[in-house]
């Protein structure tokens, strides 16, 4: 279980990136963290995975616990999938592997080594790889971690839309049910059947807080409701084009 | 076992309530047959690239209403009564009809109109 109590992030001594986020996520729940570049995605997931600290003010109590823990002491139940990537420059894929063996105690080499192969990667150091090729390495290291919490930062990224649908059905197919997933991306259309619930921010703040079943119970779609809260303007582009006259 | 791939998810409706309606689907057509064995969880979810505890959902509903079973220890199978069965048959084809009519009104039909255009479809004897 994840609970987040007032989440603050203020980056660079005056700029708020978060704003009193507040959420809690049980076991086995997958959250899509949705919202316009700048809303502060990013920022929030590494926060989650203890990338970055939650700014805490004196004498108050860790913002965000694992399992009851903070983060920090949960780091070998955590696995950190992202653009950047986590990968070493020299290493090939498979001593990248045997790397991660030593460190993640759930570490699953067999399934590393069947994402490797579908994402058809040559045993080559990874910085003479392309970016869609590392990304892949990025993402096949997540989650071959077998961690009870997933995090990933746009992990479609440099993907095409077959290898994307692939993607998901290993990623899908290779689920206990036990994990707990934070996923960001903007091609929503991959994971709105995916996801049992959205986090929705816009300039820091939590601005929805979804779960989709419940939502589209009551006849509404995932898109439908992020142009409502992002107060998206359907009508944008008549006055770019009148603007001219 | 149960053939899932005529299942293609739309992003209105729950995911698992598609599930329980395409299974129920399956039996009212007669696609289905008592005994047949549904996919794991884990196959399911693949295939739909949907959290396994969805299926779990899914399972449990149809448990619950009726007409899947999951033995000790094993896959889940179909299995339904004849009540279920004609619980299922009123369900499918009111839910049809009321579909049909809504989009008739929508398109402002009047009932006299309606069946007189079903009445040349009908005999169309194209189907």
């Amino acid at each position: 279980m994840v609970e987040a109590k007032g989440i603050w992030y203020l980056y660079d001594g005056f700029e708020f990136v978060l704003k009193d986020l507040t959420f809690s996520v049980p076991d086995g729940q997958i959250v899509g963290v949705l919202g316009a570049n700048g809303a502060g995605k990013t920022t929030l997931l590494k926060i989650l995975a203890g990338l970055l600290p939650s700014k805490e003010m004196k004498n108050e109590p860790v913002r965000v616990l694992i399992d009851g823990k903070p983060v920090q002491e949960n780091y070998g139940e955590i696995a950190f999938v992202s653009e950047a990537g986590s990968w070493f420059r020299d290493l090939t894929p498979q001593q990248f592997g045997a790397f991660l063996a030593d460190f993640y105690p759930h570490f699953d080499m067999a399934y590393y080594e069947k994402l490797l192969k579908f994402f058809e990667l040559e045993e080559k150091p990874v910085k003479t790889m392309s970016k869609g090729q590392k990304s892949r390495v990025e993402v096949a290291a997540g989650v071959a971690k077998r961690t009870k919490y997933l995090i990933m930062d746009e992990p479609f990224l440099g993907k095409d839309m077959f290898t994307r649908q692939d993607f998901m059905q290993l990623l899908a197919g290779s689920l206990t049910g036990e994990e707990t997933i934070f996923i960001t991306t903007h091609e929503i259309n991959e994971i709105e059947n995916f996801i049992d619930r959205a986090l929705i921010l816009q300039n820091g703040k939590l601005a929805a807080d979804i779960m989709l079943d419940t939502l589209r119970e009551s006849g509404h779609s995932l898109t439908e409701k992020m142009k409502e809260v992002m107060g998206y303007r359907k009508d944008g582009f008549t006055e770019f084009l009148r603007t001219g006259e | 076992m149960l053939d899932f791939s005529g299942l293609e998810l739309n992003t209105s409706e729950p995911v698992y309530l598609q599930i329980v309606g395409y299974v129920k689907r399956q039996i009212f057509t007669g696609a289905a047959e008592q005994g047949n064995p549904l996919p794991s969880r884990r196959e399911l979810a693949a295939m739909l690239k949907i959290n396994p505890n969805t299926v779990q959902k899914a399972v449990r509903l149809m448990e619950e209403e009726g007409f899947v079973t999951t033995p000790k220890n094993s896959v889940s199978i179909l299995q339904w009564s004849s009540s279920v069965f004609s619980e299922i048959q009123k369900e499918m084809t009111a839910g049809f009809a009321a579909d049909f009519v809504k989009h008739a009104k929508e398109n402002g039909l009047t009932l006299e109109e309606v069946i007189h255009l079903l009445r040349q479809e009908w005999e169309k004897g194209e189907y």
